[in-house]
């Protein structure tokens, strides 16, 4: 009976996340793994800084912060050049980008956590770009999106090429997912210690209550 | 030691206190685990109340502020992130908590004389718990959180001749916005201590009626032990218990809970496709919906919350051993879990197709469930009594009614003594 009980709310438990979790749009969701790796997140950087910040800001990443994925201070001042802001801001001016776009193109930073399973959105909406009719290009998971296919991946002429866009996509993707989340490291490692810690309590505790039971009767 | 308690003592009942509700008070020794939510719901709310101070030292209730100090708590403060991770995943740990005992209180008869008070001090501090989150889900300053607080606001509409007034007067200005945002902060950091007050009623209730058990009867003296140490170690054993599996989403899974919309910045000039509250709150909003009416799914809605308070008189059965004993009584109990998680469903899911009707259906038989338990318990008793009683349960009956008897006994005895006295 009391299993039935709590096999219930398990049930419920896993109810819930999964409604939580269930996403619907038009197209299904590339299942593809982000690795977040040094040399991976370095040149997600640069596909970022010389592709989507154009029109995109990272109001919350400011340069300095790029030290924490293995960016010499050096590295950062090249990068920078005499640019004077603190935070990566867009090239284009909000002014412009409101000219062309007729809206202010979203910040990036949280990016990979503000859609659902966002760095499959993020990746997935990057290649679904096609080709609707002549030289009018469209995207098969935000139809009419005003962001042009920046990395051309609709336009690779062979295989080889393509993967080396999807390559790029892969890199930016990862970075962004780094900048939506930049404690996610020290949370799963800090994590390990504590839910270690935690377990050994329950496990004292555990035979700390057996003993003072044990003395009824 | 012995000096300084001494010394106390004589000004204040430090020793008979701990005794009284400690080391001295009775506990029924046959407490299963479900018994020790009500211990954890108490430590959550600590955890809550210590995240949210610390939170609330960097946090900026202003609407052009509120969503960037969010991320500044979480990537410039030192352990910003944990703090505001304990407090998002807190929020969810708190409900799971509470449901699991509310419906331990439910399955088990808990409800039942004496502790009509403990039930309904219980429903007040749900209701305080329902209205601290919601506010507390509109400080983020997210879309769902904009646009949640301006569908609920918008409720109080409904109201007859003045909704509109009320409206505008909870949201301090024709549509939520910075006047919402920080009256729902002062709020949000009132109403926790106003929780704490509640919790102290609860709890003097509880140690005024005791603790019910799986049994359903009052148990025998010798059956009780004192809460100190046996029911100290296991609260903290499950305490212990509780924390690994709520830290393991407070640093792997942090944003299960948290919709994706809401890191998307509150714009009053989008409307985000579906709104979708917390899933605490999906049953009632899914009884909310079903009913086609405005003023009539409002009126469920509350209805659905606060209808828990009747179970004292709408469970006239007097079997003891809550569903234990109760075939019918413990189908109903799994049909009603069963429903409120097809609500749930009918809550997150959008509007349409066979959603509309599933989530009529489930509300009709939420409320059913309620209105047929007068009749079903005392058919039900009427029905077991006739079978005949397992030995156990006659036993358990006639041993309350000996100590029952006993007490009246008792009390006679004593009123003649003072007679004599006299």
């Amino acid at each position: 009976m009391k299993k039935t009980f709590g096999a219930f709310f398990v049930g419920l438990l896993l109810l819930v996340s999964h409604i939580s979790l269930a996403g619907s749009s038009v197209q299904p969701l590339a299942k593809i793994e982000i690795f977040q790796d040094e040399e991976t997140l370095k040149r997600g950087v640069m596909v970022y800084y010389n592709s989507c910040r154009l029109c995109h800001s990272m109001k919350y990443i400011r340069y300095q912060d790029l030290v924490e994925i293995g960016f010499s201070t050096a590295e950062i001042k090249k990068l920078r050049g005499r640019l004077t802001e603190k935070r990566l801001t867009s090239i284009n001016s909000a002014v412009i980008l409101t000219q062309i776009y007729g809206l202010v193109p979203p910040d990036l930073s949280l990016m990979a956590k503000a859609r659902s399973q966002g760095p499959q959105y993020i990746y997935t909406l990057l290649t679904s770009y096609y080709e609707k009719s002549a030289n009018i290009y469209d995207n098969k998971l935000f139809p009419g999106i005003r962001m042009p296919d920046i990395f051309s991946h609709s336009l690779a002429l062979n295989p080889q090429e393509k993967t080396k866009t999807e390559n790029k996509i892969l890199d930016v993707t990862a970075f962004l997912v780094w900048a939506s989340d930049p404690k996610a490291q020290e949370r799963k490692s800090l994590g390990k210690y504590v839910i270690a810690y935690l377990v050994g309590l329950s496990i004292m505790f555990y035979f700390v209550m057996k003993r003072v039971w044990g003395r009824l009767e | 030691m012995k000096k300084v308690l001494r010394w106390i003592d004589q000004r204040f009942p430090l020793t008979s206190f701990i005794k009284h509700e400690l080391t001295e008070y009775p506990t029924p020794r046959n407490l299963s685990y479900w018994w020790n939510f009500g211990s954890l719901a108490g430590i959550v709310l600590m955890i809550q109340i210590v995240s949210g101070i610390f939170l609330a030292m960097h946090y900026k209730a202003d609407a052009t502020l509120a969503f960037d100090s969010v991320e500044h708590i979480m990537r410039n403060v030192n352990y910003g992130w944990l703090i505001r991770y304990l407090h998002s995943t807190g929020a969810t740990a708190f409900f799971v908590v509470i449901y699991i005992h509310m419906l331990r209180t439910l399955y088990y008869g808990s409800y039942r004389s004496p502790r009509e008070i403990m039930w309904w001090t219980g429903q007040g501090l749900l209701v305080l718990l329902m209205a601290t989150a919601f506010m507390g889900y509109l400080l983020p300053w997210g879309q769902m959180s904009y646009w949640g607080a301006q569908v609920i606001t918008s409720l109080f509409g409904a109201m007859p001749f003045f909704g509109d007034e009320l409206v505008t007067w909870l949201r301090g200005d024709f549509i939520v916005g910075d006047a919402t945002l920080t009256r729902f902060f002062a709020l949000h950091y009132l109403l926790p201590f106003i929780i704490v007050a509640a919790v102290f009623i609860h709890l003097v209730a509880l140690h005024s009626v005791k603790s019910s058990n799986p049994s359903g009867i009052n148990l025998a003296d010798k059956d009780n032990i004192p809460f100190h140490p046996y029911f100290t170690v296991k609260d903290l054993f499950g305490l212990c218990i509780f924390l690994v599996i709520f830290s393991y989403f407070v640093f792997y899974k942090p944003n299960l809970f948290i919709m994706a919309e809401n890191y998307v910045p509150a714009n009053p000039m989008q409307t985000p496709a579906h709104i979708v509250p917390e899933w605490y709150f999906l049953p009632f909003y899914a009884i909310l919906r079903s009913v086609p009416d405005l003023l009539g799914g409002v009126i469920a809605m509350g209805l659905s919350v606060m209808i828990f308070a009747a179970m004292p008189f709408l469970d006239r059965s007097k079997i003891p051993g809550g569903s234990r004993y109760r075939p019918f009584h413990r189908f109903m109990f799994y049909a009603f879990v069963i429903d409120i998680m097809v609500l749930a469903y009918v809550g997150a899911a959008a509007p349409e197709g066979f959603v509309i009707p599933l989530g009529q259906i489930a509300t009709f038989f939420y409320f059913a469930s309620f209105a047929i338990l007068p009749f079903a318990s005392k058919i039900e008793e009427k029905w077991l009594i006739k079978r005949g009683l397992p030995a156990e349960v006659e036993a358990m009956m006639q041993s309350e009614e000996a100590q029952k008897a006993d007490r009246r006994q008792r009390k006679q005895d004593r009123r003649k003594t003072k007679r004599k006295d006299q």
